[in-house]
């Protein structure tokens, strides 16, 4: 068993191209590939440019390179381990394997957590609007360097366009996902208890992951290995948002080979990305009806 | 003249305004300090309640000492004398005149004696000493909740109540009844005057904790939980001295390694039901509410443990055992909040092993393995299951979405009960849609936040598929997860309580149709129905037989009750008892 890429179907590639702003002869045919896209796709709007400056001089001399380099490695190596566990199947009851792929993740999540980095995201980056994700899928798409990033964590060329595409589409769910200072006063429970957006993002990812140890052993009996093999997706949604995020925070600490479209780019999306990944894990593992579930009659006998 | 028309603590009770507010409900025109009122307490046999007795209460056909009946909160009791033959002539024996029209969930408890002894309590905070063989009142009391809201205090400094001024029943111990308190407390009486003892604050109200459950003594603890999940409290479950009320140890139930930030503050996850105890293991096992805030989950995230499952803690020292979530990150407000029972020696999946059955609101029994926390089964639907888990567009368009279970389940508070005899487990579930429109775009400061809001029915769109039924009794098989039978009933008011299974295989539940039913455990046919009680039961039975009569009694308090359409109150504890033999089969573990 592996995982099982979702499909990218007729009205989710419609839309895509759409937001991409492809239009025409470039719409009809091809297969999607991001290289194509990326020569066919609409600029960014002006404003990422100007959100990823502010983040950059925000925090640039805050950030530890190193963690985040290694981190942005080891994310990379425990996305390669997805088949590996999709291999091994349900996990035993001692079992740490997700744990494992979620450590780098909470390195980095500490890291910048400590730094303020995840509060000035939110501080610097509107919410999920229209407008906002139309733009950074397209700066997505321009940005050669965080494919390749992708692509050297264990992405395929057709899965990161399914990960791009999922950016792109989902404004809808991603608009419900509120940045906290856009929550208003006087709400019924204490807004200084709800994290900065980005932190709700990365460490509920985390979170997610860890869960899966115990939940697929206890629910191993419920769970058809169909669900199984989109969960793993969907964890492999989460760790690609979370090497995105981290490369752009890597980014600001050292290297600055991202535009800072490019850097505003990869910080929500990857946030999008870890967003989605949690939901649909929750979907495709967590929340099975009667129809998506080992059948009774099919169960073992008492 | 009624003892209850000249009874202080009475009077008391029935002074106190149940008040809607904004965010809930709160009291007014609470006492000053507690009342006891003492009749003929010379009735009450002089002889303390032992751990020993606690630890039999399940297999002593004479007594009903704890919530559950038992430990396992099987709601079973061995006694037989009641019979699928005989029960046609069951007859009722007394009613006890409470006086008070308020909330009555509760479960009587029984400690044998001659004459055996009735405890039984109702809201808001008031109790009974009953002798069980006549009815008469031995003493009544009621606790002296806050008022701050009657002394202008202030909106945030008052008790809130999500559901009604709700108690559930006491717990005993030698000299001692325990009994929760609507402030978020313990309260301990001396069993043969009816004073208080001592009392103990668990949370604090202002910040949103109240109690309503039966507490249950076990080991030398007196075991409580915590409610508040709908106002951002920290849920946790506590033991405490039974002598003095001590806190002996308190653990919370969002555990900061778990949650995002400093979300485990205010993540709820509280424990507002009796736990279930095994003394084998030293675990108990606690029904778990909903994470905080309840529909917003993107202010939460991650599976926000310990909420909406069973926790297993140490019963010594609440050192967390396993976890299982049946709604992992809920944002429905489906709580697994009725009792959990464990049930001993059950061969499933090629092994023998003891298993805890939970009904929650999502409408299905999981049958988990006692000692790992593995599920072993999740059952064929006890309620429809439409448009289950999803999720509504944003509000920009307006939409709304119209699911079954609604956010009362299924299952709700609603203790299932477990027979022996015939190997089933039956529930009281409903079938109504509740519908939820998300509102973001209208958030105001100073305003409830739930992320949307709930419309119950009939006010909702009913939605494609629904069978226009509401509620249901449902029969069980927690091993195999068969529906073995089902009776749905039909009513504007919803059914609430929980039922009682027999030693010889009755089962006893009310209805919101203010009937007090036996069916065939069996077959779900019913063989007997009280007259109209004049008002919705939604409370759960007990049962005990007393040898000095040589009847078995069946008690059952009446009224309706809670969050929702509970229909007219009531005030009454009805008691209905036949002669007849022990079959002398008692005994056993459960």
């Amino acid at each position: 068993m592996t995982y099982e890429t979702p499909q990218i179907d007729h009205d989710e590639r419609r839309k895509f191209l759409k937001v991409l702003g492809i239009t025409g002869a470039a719409a009809v045919g091809g297969d999607l590939a991001i290289g194509e896209l990326r020569e066919a796709a609409d600029e960014p709007g002006p404003e990422l440019a100007a959100m990823g400056e502010a983040i950059r001089n925000d925090l640039s001399g805050s950030l530890d390179a190193a963690v985040l380099e290694t981190g942005l490695a080891s994310i990379g190596t425990q996305i390669e381990r997805i088949p590996e566990l999709g291999a091994a199947g349900f996990p035993a009851a001692d079992s740490t394997a997700y744990q494992e792929l979620a450590e780098p993740v909470w390195t980095v999540h500490d890291a910048l957590a400590e730094v303020g980095f995840l509060a000035s995201a939110e501080e610097h980056l509107p919410p999920f609007t229209g407008e906002h994700i139309e733009s950074t899928a397209r700066a997505l798409v321009g940005a050669e360097a965080l494919a390749g990033t992708l692509l050297d964590s264990g992405f395929t060329e057709e899965e990161l366009t399914t990960l791009f595409s999922g950016v792109a589409t989902s404004r809808e769910r991603l608009s419900l996902w509120m940045p906290t200072q856009a929550i208003p006063e006087g709400v019924e429970f204490d807004l200084e208890h709800v994290a900065p957006l980005h932190q709700r993002a990365m460490g509920g990812a985390a979170l997610w992951i860890d869960d899966l140890d115990t939940y697929l052993w206890q629910a191993e009996y419920l769970i058809p290995e169909a669900q199984l093999r989109k969960g793993l997706w969907d964890v492999k949604e989460m760790l690609g948002g979370a090497a995105l995020f981290t490369a752009a925070a890597h980014d600001i600490a050292g290297p600055a080979r991202l535009s800072d479209s490019q850097l505003t780019a990869a910080l929500t999306a990857g946030t999008a990305s870890m967003i989605l990944g949690q939901e649909d894990l929750t979907n495709d593992v967590y929340r099975l009806t009667d129809d998506q579930r080992t059948p009774i009659e099919g169960g073992e006998a008492p | 003249m009624s003892r209850v028309d000249d009874d202080a603590a009475v009077e008391a009770a029935r002074n106190i305004d149940l008040v809607e507010v904004e965010d809930g409900y709160t009291l007014q025109n609470t006492p000053d300090d507690p009342v006891t009122e003492q009749h003929d307490t010379s009735q009450i046999p002089e002889m303390d309640v032992t751990e020993e007795m606690l630890r039999a209460s399940a297999t002593d056909p004479e007594v009903w000492l704890m919530y559950g009946g038992g430990y396992a909160q099987q709601r079973h009791t061995t006694a037989d004398a009641i019979t699928r033959d005989n029960v046609g002539d069951l007859s009722l024996e007394y009613i006890v005149q409470g006086g008070v029209a308020s909330s009555m969930e509760g479960t009587p408890i029984v400690v044998p004696g001659d004459p055996p002894i009735m405890y039984q309590t109702n809201g808001p905070n008031h109790a009974k000493c009953v002798n069980a063989r006549t009815g008469e009142l031995l003493w009544t009391y009621t606790y002296n909740n806050p008022d701050d809201i009657h002394g202008n205090e202030g909106a945030d400094s008052r008790i809130l109540l999500c559901c009604d001024a709700n108690n559930r029943g006491f717990a005993v111990l030698g000299d001692k009844v325990y009994m929760t308190t609507l402030d978020s407390g313990v309260v301990a009486l001396d069993r043969y005057t009816g004073e208080q003892q001592w009392y103990t604050s668990t949370g604090d109200y202002r910040k949103g904790y109240s109690a309503t459950w039966a507490p249950v003594v076990y080991d030398g603890q007196v075991l409580t939980g915590s409610a508040g999940g709908e106002y951002g409290v920290r849920g946790f479950v506590a033991a405490l001295d039974p002598e003095n009320g001590d806190i002996l140890w308190r653990t919370y139930t969002t555990d900061p390694d778990r949650w995002v930030g400093t979300s485990w503050q205010q993540g709820c996850a509280t424990t507002w039901m009796t736990p279930t105890v095994d003394p084998e293991r030293g675990t108990m096992y606690c029904p778990m509410g909903n994470p905080g805030p309840d529909f917003d989950g993107t202010v939460r995230p991650g599976p926000n443990p310990f909420s909406c499952g069973t926790l297993a803690l140490d019963a010594t020292n609440g050192d967390v055992e396993w976890n299982f979530q049946e709604s992992a990150h809920d944002v429905w407000d489906y709580d697994s909040s009725s009792t959990k029972v464990l049930i001993r020696d059950v061969d499933l999946r090629g092994e023998t092993r003891d298993v805890v059955v939970s009904a929650g609101k999502t409408g299905w029994l999981y049958t988990n393995d006692a000692e790992t926390g593995k599920l072993l089964r999740r059952s064929q639907e006890t309620s429809q299951h439409i448009n289950m888990w999803e999720m509504v567009p944003h509000a920009d368009s307006d939409e709304s979405i119209s699911y079954v279970p609604g956010a009362h389940g299924g299952n709700d508070w609603q203790p299932p009960s477990y027979s022996p005899e015939t190997g089933l487990v039956y529930v009281k579930q409903n079938n109504t849609p509740h519908e939820i429109f998300w509102l973001n775009s209208e958030y105001e400061a100073g305003t409830t936040y739930w992320g949307g809001t709930l419309n119950d029915w009939p006010h909702v769109s009913e939605p494609e598929g629904w069978n226009g039924h509401t509620s249901q009794v449902v029969a069980v098989d927690p091993v195999s997860g068969e529906r073995v039978w089902t009776e749905w009933i039909d009513s504007e008011n919803y059914l609430w309580g929980g039922s009682l299974t027999t030693g010889s295989g009755l089962v006893f539940l009310g209805t919101q149709e203010s009937k007090f039913i036996a069916y065939d455990g069996e077959t779900g046919d019913r063989l007997w129905e009280s007259p109209n009680l004049g008002a919705p039961i939604s409370s759960s039975p007990s049962s005990w037989y007393d040898p000095g009569t040589g009847k078995q009694y069946v008690a059952v308090q009446v009224g309706g009750s809670g969050w929702l359409r509970h229909g007219p109150r009531g005030s009454t504890v009805a008691v209905f008892g036949l002669e007849g033999d022990l079959s002398g089969q008692q005994g056993g573990a459960q």
